[in-house]
């Protein structure tokens, strides 16, 4: 194996973790950030209490804290998890929170007339929530559950820091070993330029599609 | 003379302390239709919202069909406020078309009709296709049946959903001013759609409206309200050309000066 295919091996190993990880914290984020962002609006001031303690606890403290405190901490009270579970745990987690947000303002911004339409049509307040209201807002939401995504994706870098052989730590692998630290961090740099791009540009594409002729 | 459809006992509306509705009894019988004019703030619109539970009454009761509307009798026949499933049941009586329409945006205007028989009322999908087309058919509009409301004119989108509140079956309808948001232009053919039902007579109507002549053409009766309470209530020749109390008076004359036509 050569110089350059063993760096382009061993960054491709890394990209694999990386979007993995990218991926399923994604999808935590996405569901944690729904149920906690309606939860958020829900009638019962103790449920609200509680999502607002979650949300303040994640978005008070730094990401890098909590990766460290879930993968070192945790285990001297008995719960011990993998690099891959840790890291999207407290990524997913996170971001979670910050969805929350995204989530509650989108369905506070649905314009008022769309609720009294449903009670006007007998809807129950499920069947208005999922029928009419988070179909509408979720638009609303998609250019910062976009942005989020983005930001999930850049994120991970930090898990390098528990060990999680993701593309960063690969990187800082062959920098240590090769010694060519100019070219192994321009490619780390490029590789996610040329991931986090298109992204922004497909997210675009399917705010574009979702509204064409319709608002 | 048969039940009344709609019944309200004594029913007074505050928000916080200011008092809209001021101890209101009144009725609609089967098939009536029933103007409610007066100047704005007088309280006819929020008089409509309570019956379409847009609002929460205060003091008093609203009885539909023979079931009261915002309470329910409890194990002892007292009442007490009533419970959702109760609440929605005597609700689905009552339909509503709103000034600003209140479509769904993210749906086709087929779909918009046939979402609350298919969701609410569980109706096949197939039936529900069938008996949508047919209201669009009524109100003209059954080419635009794939289009999205924000492809519609003013006054197809309040058509559109004048055809949704019906597909529903509500034994009463009511008309928040459904024209007040319209280009004059397109006041007209909202009208005429709403006359047609009219027509039809089997619905009861609510019109909240501006437009005395169109109050004048459709209505059976016409309730004039002032601060609160309902002033006058009588068949249009008497409120329109009879008035009594100074205060319709004055409100025709204001009216009137404002509608003539220059000729």
């Amino acid at each position: 194996m050569s110089f350059w295919e063993l760096i382009a091996s061993m960054l491709g190993q890394g990209l694999v973790i990386t979007l993995l990880t990218t991926v399923l914290a994604a999808v935590l984020a996405l569901v944690l950030g729904f149920v906690a962002g309606l939860m958020r609006l829900s009638k019962n001031k103790f449920i609200r209490f509680l999502v607002a303690i979650y949300v303040e606890v994640f978005r008070g403290t730094s990401l890098l804290v909590q990766l460290f405190w879930i993968y070192f901490v945790l285990p001297m009270f008995g719960i011990t998890m993998t690099a891959m579970t840790a890291a999207v745990l407290a990524i997913g987690l996170n971001f979670g929170a910050y969805t929350s947000e995204v989530v509650r303002s989108g369905i506070q911004s649905v314009d008022k007339g769309q609720i009294e339409a449903t009670i006007a049509l007998n809807f129950t307040r499920v069947q208005r929530m999922r029928r009419i209201i988070i179909p509408q807002a979720f638009i609303i939401m998609l250019p910062n559950l976009g942005n989020q995504l983005i930001e999930l994706f850049k994120s991970t870098s930090l898990v390098a820091l528990i060990t999680l052989t993701d593309l960063t730590y690969q990187a800082n692998v062959l920098n240590a070993t090769t010694l060519q630290t100019t070219q192994i961090f321009t490619a780390l740099l490029v590789i996610y330029f040329v991931i986090a791009w298109p992204m922004t540009k497909g997210m675009k594409l399917l705010e574009r599609k979702m509204t064409e002729g319709r608002m | 003379m048969s039940e009344p459809i709609v019944k309200y006992n004594n029913v007074t509306k505050y928000f916080d302390d200011l008092m809209v509705l001021d101890g209101i009894d009144f009725e609609i019988q089967p098939g009536e239709k029933v103007a409610l004019v007066g100047p704005s703030g007088s309280g006819k619109t929020t008089f409509a919202r309570l019956l379409m539970t847009l609002e929460e009454i205060t003091d008093g009761t609203i009885e539909v069909a023979g079931d009261y509307l915002w309470h329910e009798k409890d194990e002892n026949g007292d009442l007490k406020p009533a419970s959702t499933d109760h609440l929605r049941k005597v609700r689905s009586n009552i339909g509503m078309v709103f000034q600003h329409f209140h479509l769904f945006p993210h749906m086709t205007v087929l779909e918009n009709i046939i979402e609350a028989p298919v969701t609410v009322k569980g109706v096949d999908k197939k039936e529900a296709i069938k008996d949508g087309k047919e209201m669009l058919d009524k109100v003209g509009l059954l080419d635009k049946a794939d289009n999205y409301p924000a492809q519609l004119s003013g006054g197809q989108k309040q058509r559109v959903a004048i055809a949704r509140a019906l597909v529903m079956k509500p034994k009463v309808l009511i008309f928040d001013e459904p024209t007040s948001a319209l280009d004059p232009e397109l006041i007209g053919e909202v009208l005429d759609v709403i006359k047609d039902i009219a027509e039809e007579g089997e619905t009861s109507m609510l019109l909240i409206t501006h437009e005395m002549d169109f109050a004048r053409e459709v209505a059976d009766r016409i309730a004039f309200f002032d601060a609160g309470k309902i002033v006058e209530d009588g068949p249009p020749s008497e409120i329109l050309y009879h008035p009594k109390s100074p205060r319709l008076k004055e409100f025709l004359e204001r009216f009137m000066s404002t509608q003539a036509s220059p000729e």
